[in-house]
């Protein structure tokens, strides 16, 4: 980038660049937040019908209503929406119009899908050759499974994670075991966002943008501890069954909830075995090192049992961390996370004002920077909410285009 | 010329658990040449202590754990607790643009290598650190790992079999995000510097990092006063949802979610099942939802007929999502994911050709790569002395003789 180029783009040094998404769902909704959260200013197309996340909530009272969905919100803070039908041509024309101007597309709509709605990355980089066309997709643009479809569930088997989670289950019987929530899908999105501003980075030196192509299964893949390689490297397939490699490690019962119990390193059984008055028993040979306690965690659990039962889980925690520097975790409910007096002191929740919600706290970001700006400033659109203001405020469609448009449900 | 996006970023990498050597991962992914200072003073760090070793073999170079998540980076060696190991770590800061450290917070002053020390010696540095629970607050002396993460991310608590307990899930998941997310802040600092010429220090606590990816279940609290329902598999609209048993006596199960009535009439009729579409019972995502166990057992009396491919080659043919549950073996031996260009396998010295996972995006011009396997320990640190520092062979075998370079 030249000296007068930066000159030019005054404020947060993030507001110079121009995302559009397109999608629906987690994935490239939170990749664009992200980016959003830093100052990009980012317009989020939406179908006539909207992002099926207005329809999950959860909603205020349990009452549906694609205003009021908080997942939504959550999801799209930050953003300016517009709605754009790109089953339609009209519609991807408008799409054009908003691509000509941006720097960073953001999508996940599947391989399959994609020439129905003109986003064919092929095609979109000989359109927009300074474009960044980012896509999301659950097994990557190319190879034989490329048009298979796929939810979160999908991913996180298709990944490798449900097959060992939850791990140590002494319950064959029982399936692969999803963790909560869109994990897999979040995980894209933040690979995508990280990889936009890599791709964003690259054309500042070459002047050129490109196709960028995450798929969600080799983000899951990449991310499995060291189970891939006890493939590779030992010949040990690992599933959810069978036992940890370490111990303790297991979730045990306090006086008032419950506690995670694990000692990765041998001074930290140590000092646990100290701050248990030292028994007998932590003496036997079935307890000498983190493998044999393991192997024998059963007759281990047994054992610490009635101590920790003993214990309320906050005290435990910090007398076990302060003290004597034993990595206990509280096993938090929600109500517990948003009391923590710890995230409290570091400010972490933001009290944001989403309106049909009301004031929600929000999670702060998820790395403090000590120069770019991170902050929530605009609530999440309402559907189409900044359609005239993009595509005649800034765009210049006629308005009485516009007005017709509107009437034939493509805006 | 190095096309990749971060050719010619330096990061002087001081990480030593997981989280850390992944978020430089992604770096080293993206061009930058990543510089890991090791040192065999003190215990080694864990990733290349713990098993899996190549033919169950242990050593340092022989580590799954370490090969894996260091590909492509360098290491040198430097006794940081010897003055002028220290030293020679400021000069390298001098060439770098981003250092990564994830000690506990306060250790990184203690060792010489804060952030506002490190900057005396590059002004726009980058540097982040990595911790269990950030640089300031009541905690942030406290031990952190990933699967302690987990639990107090709420994760344990939302996560498990309907019914059931809390529940762990599977992997030390809090890591690879902390990681992912860190690497992000460096490509967003270094965006950042690209506009304003200035660096920055970036604070992140690994509880934080991974609370944003559990917005869902404090978002039904905030709303609603609830704590999110545990239900295995199921989802809370969409039914079919689930794992589900495939033929055989052995450990294969099949995933399949279904997002709609069309996709339920699908699923219905490759199951040849017609009449399921239309009964009563099954004919609205919501009528699903009420009779979900009955759908389950009805799904999985087909399922186990079956293997897991064929289940789910038929049902994708007609347009429902399912996928077999894959193991660490399923990947590593995976088509797809080998046509695709994911698994890499370069020549390693001391464990030759294995296959890691690699990089999962592609770039359409500037390609990634993994540009080398991971590092021996130490491999590198005559190179970097040599060409960053211009140290002479005679110097470098002076200091390793007093032991700094160890």
């Amino acid at each position: 980038m030249t000296a007068s180029e930066k000159q030019d783009k005054p404020g947060s040094p993030f507001g110079a660049i121009r995302v559009v998404e397109c999608g629906a769902g987690v994935s490239a909704a939170f990749a664009a937040r992200m980016l959003a959260d830093l100052g990009a200013e980012v317009v989020k197309v939406e179908p006539p019908e909207g992002d099926w996340t207005r329809r999950r909530g959860p909603f205020p009272k349990n009452e549906p209503d694609p205003e009021k969905s908080a997942l939504y919100a959550y999801l799209n803070i930050n953003k300016r929406g517009v709605v754009a039908d790109l089953t339609r041509a009209e519609g991807r024309e408008l799409l054009g119009r908003l691509l000509e101007r941006a720097d960073i597309l953001l999508h996940n709509v599947a391989p399959a899908e994609r020439a129905g709605q003109g986003l064919e990355s092929g095609a979109l980089c000989a359109a927009y050759p300074r474009l960044i066309v980012t896509s999301i997709s659950m097994y990557g643009d190319s190879g034989p499974r490329a048009n298979w479809r796929g939810y979160e569930l999908n991913a996180s088997n298709a990944g490798g994670w449900a097959y060992l989670s939850p791990g140590a289950s002494p319950y064959p019987e029982l399936p692969p075991l999803k963790a909560f929530g869109h994990q897999c899908d979040f995980q894209a999105g933040v690979h995508a966002a990280m990889v936009a501003l890599a791709g964003y980075r690259a054309r500042a030196k070459s002047g050129r943008g490109q196709a960028i192509d995450v798929s969600e299964q080799e983000c899951i893949a990449a991310m499995l501890e060291m189970n891939f390689m006890h493939y590779t490297y030992a010949g040990r397939e690992t599933s959810r069954l069978g036992q940890r490699a370490l111990g303790p490690w297991f979730i045990a019962d306090c006086a008032d909830g419950k506690v995670f119990v694990v000692c990765v390193e041998e001074d930290q059984w140590q000092r646990l075995v100290e701050m248990m008055g030292n028994p007998e028993w932590a003496r036997d040979e079935l307890f000498k090192d983190r493998v044999s306690r393991a192997q024998n965690l059963d007759a281990l659990k047994a054992l610490m049992s009635e101590w920790l039962a003993g214990w309320k889980v906050e005290e435990l925690f910090r007398k076990g961390q302060g003290e004597y520097r034993i990595p206990f975790a509280p096993v938090n409910t929600m109500r517990q996370i948003y009391e923590s007096e710890h995230l409290a002191a570091r400010g972490f929740f933001t009290v944001f004002e989403q309106p049909g919600i009301g004031p929600l706290r929000l999670p702060g970001p998820p790395s403090r920077y000590g120069r770019t700006r991170w902050e929530l400033r605009r609530a999440a659109p309402r559907l189409g909410e900044h359609g005239e203001e993009v595509f005649v405020g800034e765009l210049g469609i006629a308005r009485e285009r516009f007005a017709s448009l509107r009437k034939a449900g493509i805006v | 010329m190095d096309q990749r996006p971060l050719a010619g970023v330096r990061v002087l990498d001081f990480t030593w658990a997981w989280a850390g050597p992944f978020c430089t991962l992604q770096l080293a992914h993206l061009g930058a040449e990543v510089i890991r200072v090791e040192t065999t003073t003190r215990a080694l760090c864990v990733s290349r202590s713990i098993p899996p070793f190549a033919d169950n073999i242990p050593g340092p170079n022989r580590a799954g754990y370490f090969n894996q998540y260091n590909q492509g980076k360098r290491s040198i060696l430097l006794n940081l607790r010897r003055r002028e190991a220290l030293e020679i770590a400021y000069e390298l800061v001098k060439h770098c643009d981003v250092v990564a450290e994830n000690f506990a917070a306060g250790v990184s002053e203690k060792l010489g290598l804060g952030y506002e020390k490190l900057r005396q010696y590059r002004a726009d540095l980058i540097m982040i650190s990595m911790s269990g629970f950030g640089q300031s607050g009541p905690y942030r002396k406290f031990l952190g790992y990933g699967p302690p993460a987990a639990a107090m991310s709420g994760l344990f608590s939302a996560t498990g079999y309907p019914g059931g307990e809390p529940s762990e899930i599977g992997i030390s998941y809090p890591d690879p995000n902390a990681g992912i997310f860190g690497a992000y802040a460096i490509l967003a600092a270094l965006v950042h510097r690209d506009f304003t010429g200035e660096g920055q220090y970036i604070d992140q606590s690994q509880w934080e990092a991974t609370l944003p990816v559990v917005a869902e279940g404090l978002l039904e609290y905030a709303v609603n006063g609830r704590e999110p329902v545990r239900d295995g598999n199921h989802d809370r609209l969409m039914a079919p949802h689930n794992c589900y048993k495939a033929a055989g006596d052995e450990d294969k199960w099949v995933s399949i979610a279904v997002g709609s009535d069309a996709e339920w009439r699908a699923l219905a009729g490759a199951m040849g099942r017609p009449e399921l579409a239309t009964d009563p019972r099954f004919a609205s995502a919501e009528a699903r939802k009420r009779n979900e166990a009955a759908l389950d057992e009805i799904i999985t009396a087909w399922t186990r007929e079956r293997d897991r491919w064929e289940t789910a080659e038929t049902l994708q043919r007609a347009g429902v999502a399912a996928f077999p549950s894959l193991s660490n073996k399923d990947l590593a031996t995976d088509p797809h994911l080998a046509e695709r260009g994911y698994l890499v396998s370069l020549e390693h010295p001391e464990v030759g050709r294995r296959i890691h996972a690699g990089i999962p995006w592609t770039m359409s011009e500037t390609p990634c790569r993994v540009e080398r396997p991971a590092p021996l320990l130490g491999a590198d640190t005559d190179h970097v002395l040599k060409s960053l520092l211009g140290f002479s062979a005679e110097r470098i075998a002076q200091l390793r003789r007093d032991g700094i370079l160890s």
